[in-house]
């Protein structure tokens, strides 16, 4: 029954794939300035979004991971691997972020890169993580998960600066596409759809790797406890 | 077609790949350490046995 619906959902989220990228490619309109690179951003805003939420799960698992490692175990180790799902997979679509941003940037700038808040901070938030993910894979040690847990903490509070760098500050980056104010939205029903439709459909494939990711963890885990077990009773 | 249209398309072209390639390379890796997971499973129940 489990693997059906996990059939049945992968299945799913591939044709919205499918069809955010046709909606994005062949039914929304070229923007006027931009012309064809704005379709990067079809791309390039869910993926900041879905990055955005995966670095939020990587903080509840972490503060999880530190309020129940003394007396809950197993829930710290559920805890754990939230956290370290969270963030690795937040990290795949944050890299994303950081590439398709400078293409479109080369494009409609002339420019790869600018030292401005939003994409230094994104930059930022990247390396914190980047750094979580080399702590988790090269310490060692009773205490890294605990030291990790306090990086994902003091990570995750980069991502409302990252959200509100463009609010705060005046950027080089495009103002806020949602919720930046009477001016903002997308107003063409075609473009919104579009948008949404690539929301959805990344959104979809997020949570199925991060499932996938949190299951691997855990089978990591029980294996470590199992060899640690194994040689104790040696 | 103008200069301008060819980059634009190509560049397009390029982020649509590239996020692809990221995303289903992640995929590939995460599931190659899945199948070497089980095999260490594996190896260790037979190990207690």
């Amino acid at each position: 029954m489990k693997k059906i619906a996990i059939s049945l959902y992968a299945v799913a989220t591939i044709a919205l794939m499918v069809w955010g990228f046709y909606q994005a490619i062949y039914v929304a309109p070229e923007e006027q300035t931009m012309h064809e690179v704005q379709r990067i951003f079809y791309y390039h805003v869910p993926s900041a979004m879905v990055a955005f939420l995966f670095f939020a799960i990587s903080l509840i698992g972490s503060i999880g991971f530190l309020g129940f490692r003394r007396n809950q175990p197993v829930w710290a180790q559920v805890s754990d691997a939230w956290a370290l799902a969270g963030a690795e997979v937040g990290v795949v679509f944050c890299t994303v972020v950081l590439i398709t941003g400078p293409l479109w940037g080369r494009r409609a700038w002339g420019i790869w890169w600018t030292w401005d808040a939003r994409l230094t901070t994104t930059l930022v938030l990247w390396l914190i993580y980047v750094s979580y993910l080399l702590l988790r894979r090269f310490a060692a040690g009773p205490q890294v998960q605990t030291l990790a847990a306090v990086l994902g903490i003091f990570g995750a509070l980069d991502v409302p600066i990252v959200y509100m760098s463009n609010r705060w500050w005046r950027t080089q980056h495009p103002a806020p596409v949602f919720g930046g104010g009477p001016d903002s939205g997308i107003k063409d029903p075609a473009m919104l759809a579009a948008f949404s439709w690539n929301i959805v459909a990344w959104l979809a494939w997020g949570v199925l790797i991060l499932a996938l990711r949190y299951q691997v963890e855990r089978q990591q885990q029980k294996i470590a406890a199992q060899e640690a077990q194994d040689a104790l009773d040696a | 077609m103008d200069t301008r249209a060819i980059l634009d398309h190509t560049f397009t072209v390029a982020a649509y790949v590239i996020t692809w390639a990221i995303q289903l390379g992640y995929v590939a890796w995460l599931g190659l350490k899945w199948r070497a997971q089980k095999r260490d499973g594996a190896r260790t129940s037979q190990s207690q046995r």
